[in-house]
C-alpha cells in the first residue's frame, strides 16, 4: 500500500498532468467541431513549439515563456493556412479518411524535419528554476509543472471566453453546431474555420511550451502524445471542450495513480484501454457529445 | 394494417421531432405525407426504417414488430426507402447500383458472382421499366439528376419491397419526369405494392394519393382522402401558421 | 471482340508476372534478391491492406501492427511452442484474425474516423506492450527465430522469395474472387453511401467485419512469413508507424480500386525505399518523402496511377463511346435549382 504521500502527490500530479492533456485535447476537439477532422499532426506541431522553445533558450537565452509571443501567431498562421491551403481541397464525401491520412502525412514531414533540423537527439531545456519545487501538505511539485498548468488554465480560460464572449466566438460556435444555418446567417463560415484550426494550432503553441519545461524532447515523441489526446476526445465524446477536459483531467489522474504499482509505461495502456472500451460499447463517449454519431 | 406506427417520439437535443406520431397504413394505398417544413416528415421515414433510433414508440410491419431494428433488418422486411436528395452510389455503374439491392442470403451465396444471369436480367428489367436500360454501364456520377432518382427507385425495388417510402419523389424533377414518376408509382401500386409518400408539391399529392396524413409539429394532426384534406380547416391553419 | 485495352491489359500481367518469377535468376548477387524478398513482402501487405482500404474505402494505418504480430505470433510460437515453422505460421495468422475480431468490433461499429483511430492506436500499444514484456517477447533486445531450412544464403533468400510471390498469388486470388463476388457489391456500396447501402438491406457492420478479419489475416501471413526468412524481430521494426504508412502510400499511389494497384504501388515505392537505403542510408529522409508523396497522392491523385494510365490509353485509342451524359436542359436546370437550394 503506498503511503497517503506519494498517493496525494500523484493525485496532484495526475491533475496537473490532465490539465495540459485538456489544453491540448481542446485543440483537437476544435477541429473535430469544425471539419470533422481529426487532426493526427496536432501532436507533431506541440512538439515543434517545444522545439522552437528549447532552440530559442539554447541559442539567445530567450525564457521558453517568452517564445510564445513568436509561436503562437505562427502556429495561427500555420493552422490558416493548414485549413485553407490544404484541408478545404478534400472532396467533401471522403474527407474524413483523407483528412486524417493528410494530417498524418503532415506530421511525418513535420518529424522528419526536425530530425534533419535538430537531429535524432534526445533534447532539454536547463532552467534556473527547473529544479525549484513546493512543499504542499507533504507532496513535493515541481514549479515547472505548475507554471505548465497554470498556462494550460490561462489558455484554456481564454478560448472560453473567446468562444462565449466575442462575435467571432459567436460565428464559431455557430458554425460548428450546424454550417448551413450559420451560412444563412451570413456567417463566411470558410473564414471562421480557418480562423479556427488557426485557433487550435495555437494552443498547441501554448502545450508544447509547457512541454518543454520539464519534458526530454526527441521528433518521434508525438506519438506518445497523440494516442493519449485521441483517447481523450473520444472518452469526451468529442462533442465539447468540457467534455474532453473532464476526460482528460480523469484519465490524468487515473495515469498518475496507475505509476504507483505499474510503472510509467504500462500505466499509458490506460488511454489505449480507455479508447477501445468507449468505442467498443459507448461510442458516443461518457460526457455526452453530440457529434459524436457522426464520428 | 400493413405497416402500423405507434406512439414514436424522438427529440434531438431540446427539439422535439417526433411528439408521439401514431399512425396506421393500410395496405395497397398510395398515402401521402404531408405538412409544413420541420414538421417531423423525414424524421418520421427515418425512425420507421431505423436510420435513427426512435426515443420511443413501436413499429409493426405485416404483422413483423421491427421496433429499433437494425435498417438493413427493416429493409430486408420488405420496406424500401428512397432519401430525400437522392442517393445512389457515384462510381458503380447504374446496373451495379440495382444488384446491389440484393444482399446474400447467406456467406456461401456471397461468394457467388454478381453477375449471375438472372440477376442480372432481373436488374436490367427494372432500369428499362423505368426507361435508363441505355445507361446501364454508365457510372452514377455521370448521369443527370432525374436520371438518378430514377435509378435509385430502381435498387429499391429490385429488392422487392411490399411497402415503398418516397422522400420527396418530385423533388428538383422536371414536369415531364414528374407525370412519369406519378404514372410509374400508380402502376406499381396497382400490382400490390404499399406507397408512402412524403412530398411538398401538392398537385402529384393530390392527383395520386388515395389518402393523405397532414403533419404538424411532430405528430399527425389529420388524416383522409384528397378531396377530405383540401377543404380540412386545421391542415390550413397548420400550413398558414394560424 | 476484345478491346485494345484489354489486350493491353493482359500483356501487362503477363509480362509483370513473367518478370516476378525470372527476377530470382537474373539478380546479380544475394543481397539485390534480399531486396527483392522485401518489395515482394510489401506488395502482399499492401495488397492485403487493399482488402479493406479498396472495398470498403476505410484506411488503415495500422496494418504494419497486424504483421508485426503475425510474426510475432509465429516467431513465439516457434521458439516457445516448439510448433514447426509452418505449423506457426498457419495458426499465428489464425490467432492474429482472432485478435481482430475485438479491434474490428471497437473500430468498426462507428462509422467514419474511428476506424484510422484505433488502427494507429493499435500500433502504439502493441509498441508498447511488446517493448515492456520483455520476458516474453525478448523485448528490445529482439527474438531470434530459427531458420526453417538448411540452407546457403542466396538459397534461403531464393525459396522465401517464392513462397513470397506464392502468397502474393493467393492473396491476388481471393481479392479478385471478392471483388467479382455478390458480397464484393455489397463492400464497395459500403465505400460509395453506407447509410444508402444499409437501407437496401445490406448487413454493413457485419461486411466490414468480415473483410477486416480476412485482411487481417493475409496480412499475419506476410508478417509470419517475414519473420520466418529474417529471424530476427525487434518491436521498433515490427510496430513501427511508418511500415502502415508505406502499405497506404504504396495502395494509394498503385491506386486502390485496381486488382493490381497495390502490387504497382508497392515495387515503385518498395524499390525506391531500398534504393534510397543504399543511397543514403537511414535519415530522416525517409520520413520527409513518405510524408511528402503520401500528401501529394492525398491531394492530387486520390485514384492511383493505374486508372491514370488507363485514362490515357483510352485517349490514344480511337473509339466510338458517344458521351454517356444524355441531360436534357430542363434536367440541368433542375440540377442547378437543386444545387442553389440544396441546404434542406
Amino acid at each position: 500500500m503506498p503511503s497517503g504521500a506519494l498517493l496525494f502527490q500523484s493525485v496532484i500530479l495526475g491533475l496537473l498532468l490532465g490539465g495540459l492533456y485538456a489544453l491540448l485535447a481542446s485543440g483537437l476537439t476544435l477541429y473535430f467541431g469544425i471539419m470533422r477532422v481529426v487532426m493526427i499532426a496536432h501532436s507533431a506541431f506541440l512538439i515543434l513549439a517545444a522545439y522552437l522553445a528549447w532552440w530559442l533558450h539554447e541559442n539567445i537565452g530567450l525564457d521558453p515563456l517568452l517564445s510564445m509571443i513568436g509561436t503562437v501567431p505562427l502556429f495561427f498562421g500555420a493552422g490558416l493556412l493548414l485549413q485553407r491551403g490544404l484541408l478545404s481541397r478534400l472532396r467533401p464525401a471522403t474527407l474524413t479518411m483523407m483528412s486524417v491520412l493528410l494530417t498524418f502525412a503532415v506530421a511525418l514531414l513535420v518529424e522528419g524535419l526536425l530530425g534533419y533540423a535538430f537531429s535524432g537527439t534526445q533534447r532539454r531545456i536547463n532552467l534556473g528554476y527547473g529544479s525549484a519545487g513546493l512543499d504542499l501538505f507533504g507532496a513535493r511539485i515541481a514549479v515547472v509543472k505548475l507554471i505548465a498548468f497554470g498556462l494550460a488554465v490561462v489558455a484554456l480560460g481564454t478560448l472560453w471566453l473567446l468562444m462565449k464572449r466575442t462575435r467571432f466566438g459567436w460565428a464559431l460556435r455557430a458554425t460548428i453546431q450546424h454550417r448551413d444555418a450559420a451560412r444563412l446567417l451570413g456567417i463566411d463560415t470558410e473564414r471562421v474555420a480557418g480562423y479556427g484550426f488557426g485557433l487550435g494550432l495555437a494552443t498547441a503553441a501554448i502545450g508544447g511550451t509547457a512541454l518543454s519545461l520539464d519534458t526530454t524532447i526527441y521528433p518521434s515523441l508525438h506519438w506518445h502524445w497523440i494516442g493519449p489526446l485521441m483517447a481523450i476526445i473520444v472518452v469526451g465524446g468529442l462533442g465539447s471542450v468540457p467534455g474532453a477536459a473532464i476526460a482528460a483531467l480523469l484519465l490524468g489522474l487515473a495515469q498518475s495513480l496507475l505509476q504507483i504499482p505499474m510503472g510509467t509505461t504500462w500505466a499509458q495502456t490506460i488511454f489505449y484501454l480507455a479508447l477501445f472500451v468507449t468505442l467498443a460499447f459507448r461510442p458516443q463517449g461518457f460526457f455526452g457529445g453530440r457529434l459524436a454519431q457522426r464520428f | 394494417m400493413t405497416l402500423t406506427v405507434t406512439d414514436l417520439r424522438k427529440s434531438f437535443g431540446g427539439v422535439t421531432a417526433l411528439d408521439g406520431a401514431t399512425v396506421a397504413f393500410q395496405p395497397g394505398r398510395i398515402n401521402a405525407l404531408i405538412g409544413p417544413n420541420g414538421s417531423g416528415k423525414t424524421t418520421f421515414f427515418n425512425c420507421v426504417t431505423g436510420m435513427i433510433k426512435a426515443d420511443s414508440g413501436t413499429v409493426v410491419h405485416r404483422g413483423r414488430d421491427l421496433t429499433g431494428k437494425a435498417p438493413h433488418t427493416i429493409a430486408r422486411n420488405g420496406l424500401g426507402r428512397t432519401f430525400q436528395l437522392c442517393r445512389t452510389f457515384p462510381r458503380m455503374t447504374a446496373v451495379e447500383n440495382v444488384l446491389a439491392a440484393v444482399p446474400p442470403k447467406g456467406l456461401i451465396s456471397g461468394l457467388r458472382s454478381a453477375r449471375r444471369r438472372e440477376e442480372t436480367d432481373r436488374a436490367m428489367g427494372w432500369l428499362t421499366r423505368l426507361g435508363i436500360e441505355h445507361l446501364a454501364h454508365a457510372e452514377a456520377r455521370d448521369m443527370s439528376w432525374g436520371q438518378q432518382k430514377l435509378l435509385e427507385l430502381a435498387g429499391v425495388l429490385m429488392a422487392e419491397p411490399q411497402t415503398v417510402l418516397l422522400d420527396e419523389p418530385a423533388g428538383g424533377v422536371n414536369p415531364a419526369l414528374l407525370d412519369r414518376i406519378g404514372a410509374l408509382v400508380r402502376e406499381l401500386n396497382a400490382e400490390g405494392r404499399t406507397f408512402v409518400i412524403v412530398e411538398h408539391n401538392m398537385d402529384l399529392v393530390m392527383s395520386i394519393s388515395d389518402h393523405i396524413v397532414v403533419f404538424d409539429r411532430g405528430r399527425p394532426i389529420a388524416e383522409g382522402p384528397p378531396a377530405a384534406i383540401r377543404t380540412d380547416e386545421r391542415v390550413l391553419g397548420a400550413y398558414l401558421g394560424v | 471482340m476484345p478491346s485494345v485495352s484489354r489486350v493491353l491489359k493482359i500483356a501487362a500481367i503477363v509480362l509483370v508476372a513473367a518478370a516476378i518469377l525470372a527476377f530470382p535468376s537474373l539478380a546479380p548477387n544475394p543481397y539485390v534478391l534480399s531486396a527483392g524478398v522485401l518489395v515482394l513482402n510489401y506488395a502482399v501487405l499492401a495488397t492485403s491492406w487493399n482488402f479493406v482500404g479498396g472495398f470498403t474505402g476505410y484506411i488503415s494505418l495500422g496494418h504494419g501492427a497486424l504483421a508485426g504480430l503475425g510474426g510475432y505470433a509465429t516467431g513465439l510460437l516457434v521458439v516457445k511452442g516448439g510448433l514447426p515453422a509452418f505449423a506457426a505460421l498457419l495458426v499465428g495468422a489464425a490467432l492474429v484474425a482472432a485478435v481482430a475480431v475485438p479491434v474490428g468490433f471497437a473500430a468498426l461499429r462507428v462509422r467514419g474516423a474511428s476506424f484510422v483511430i484505433v488502427s494507429i492506436a493499435l500500433v502504439l500499444i502493441l509498441l508498447l506492450v511488446f517493448q515492456s514484456w520483455a520476458s516474453f517477447t525478448g523485448g528490445s533486445r529482439g527474438l531470434v527465430v530459427p531458420r526453417p531450412f538448411d540452407l546457403s544464403r542466396p538459397e534461403h533468400h531464393r525459396v522465401f522469395y517464392y513462397l513470397f510471390a506464392g502468397l502474393l498469388a493467393v492473396a491476388l486470388l481471393v481479392w479478385w474472387l471478392i471483388d467479382r463476388s455478390v458480397f464484393g457489391l455489397g463492400l464497395k456500396s459500403i465505400r460509395e453511401d453506407e447509410d444508402k447501402a444499409e437501407a437496401l438491406g445490406t448487413a454493413t457492420f457485419a461486411y466490414k467485419l468480415m473483410v477486416f478479419v480476412v485482411s487481417a489475416g493475409f496480412t499475419a501471413l506476410a508478417g509470419g512469413l517475414y519473420a520466418l526468412w529474417f529471424g530476427d524481430l525487434d518491436p521498433v521494426f515490427q510496430f513501427s508507424i511508418l511500415t502502415g504508412s508505406y502499405l497506404v502510400l504504396m495502395a494509394l499511389l498503385g491506386g486502390v480500386r485496381q486488382l493490381f494497384g497495390p502490387l504497382t504501388g508497392a515495387i515503385i515505392v518498395g524499390v525506391a525505399l531500398e534504393y534510397f537505403k543504399v543511397e543514403y542510408g537511414d535519415t530522416p529522409l525517409h520520413l520527409v518523402a513518405t510524408g511528402l508523396l503520401l500528401a501529394l497522392v492525398v491531394l492530387f491523385m486520390p485514384d492511383g496511377v493505374l486508372p491514370a494510365i488507363g485514362d490515357l490509353i483510352r485517349r490514344f485509342t480511337p473509339g466510338d463511346r458517344t458521351s454517356i451524359r444524355e441531360v436534357s436542359a430542363a434536367e440541368l436546370r433542375d440540377q442547378r435549382l437543386q444545387n442553389a437550394g440544396g441546404t434542406r
